[in-house]
């Protein structure tokens, strides 16, 4: 890797680890609902740096933010793991196979879906093991998360669109 | 304006993908909710006057005094029972768990049935002359 990767990656990661460490912060009217804004960088970042580097940046945040809040390897930690490790990996997937078919709209709301998946699933198999209250709660989880991710999505695009007019315009590269 | 430089940025997979998930969950609203009834719930009447009315999705164990003594019945996964009675050929409990219809035991007059609020099979069959 590159020390050009290496610095993005860091500087990325202490982006998204403040951006989730304050979020983790803010009440919510139900506990692990999560408005998911850390995950804008993770989407800049796949959609500017790659699939790799998108992976690294939310593994940094889910394990240093964790451990900085005071979850890690706790029940919140799995959750924020799977969800973001999941919602990375299906994002990261379409965008490597299809780069021109989503938008970061698109990229944005496919991570939202595959996050509420893996933490109805982790949610079913460590800590409820009954699948009504799960299928009860996800159509209202998969509708939250569509009107997130779509709000996240369009945020993302504005960021990676100023990212790459500050690269057009700097005189550095 | 930023926001109509969003709007054009969105591909048509996008806006499909906006669309399915909307729709997606719309639906799950209307089918989980016809899955399960979050209506029904356990009646326990003893000597024809209810005692108890409880929520077939709470885990519980409740004692009734019926004609001839303590009945307990039992809720759990979604299911009743008859645990103990004070009558003497204990048929109820030979019933076992049930999740719909009732459980009656005639000589203690306990009557537990499973039904929602708006239950249909109260309603009359027919009625004659």
């Amino acid at each position: 890797m590159q020390s050009r990767d290496k610095y993005r990656i860091a500087l990325l990661s202490a982006y998204a680890i403040a951006i989730h460490s304050f979020e983790s912060m803010l009440p919510t009217p139900i506990p692990w609902l999560r408005l998911g804004i850390a995950n804008i960088i993770t989407l800049a970042t796949l959609v500017l740096y790659g699939f790799r580097a998108a992976m690294m940046v939310t593994l940094i945040r889910v394990i240093l933010s964790s451990i900085f809040i005071g979850t890690f390897l706790g029940p919140g930690f799995i959750m924020s793991f799977g969800g973001g490790v999941a919602s990375t990996f299906a994002m990261g997937v379409v965008f490597s196979i299809f780069p021109r078919l989503f938008g970061p709209v698109g990229l944005s709301l496919i991570a939202a879906l595959f996050h509420n998946v893996a933490q109805l699933f982790l949610a079913y198999f460590l800590f409820v093991q009954k699948i009504e209250p799960i299928l009860l709660v996800s159509p209202v989880l998969i509708l939250l998360g569509t009107i997130t991710g779509i709000m996240n999505g369009f945020i993302g695009h504005l960021l990676i669109n100023n990212i790459r007019d500050k690269k057009v315009n700097s005189p550095h590269h | 304006m930023r926001l109509r430089e969003i709007t054009e940025g969105m591909t048509s997979a996008d806006k499909i993908l906006l669309i399915a998930l909307i729709l997606l969950s719309a639906s799950g609203f209307i089918f989980i909710k016809k899955a399960f009834p979050q209506g029904s719930d356990v009646g326990i009447e003893v000597n024809g006057k209810p005692v108890y009315r409880l929520p077939l999705n709470k885990d519980t164990t409740v004692r009734v005094i019926g004609a001839s003594g303590d009945t307990i019945v039992e809720i759990k996964n979604r299911k009743v029972r008859i645990k103990e009675s004070a009558c003497p050929k204990q048929i109820c409990i030979h019933n076992g768990w049930i999740d719909r219809g009732a459980l009656i035991c005639l000589p203690n007059k306990v009557v537990v049935s499973i039904g929602g609020e708006d239950r249909q099979d109260k309603t009359i069959d027919a009625i004659t002359g």
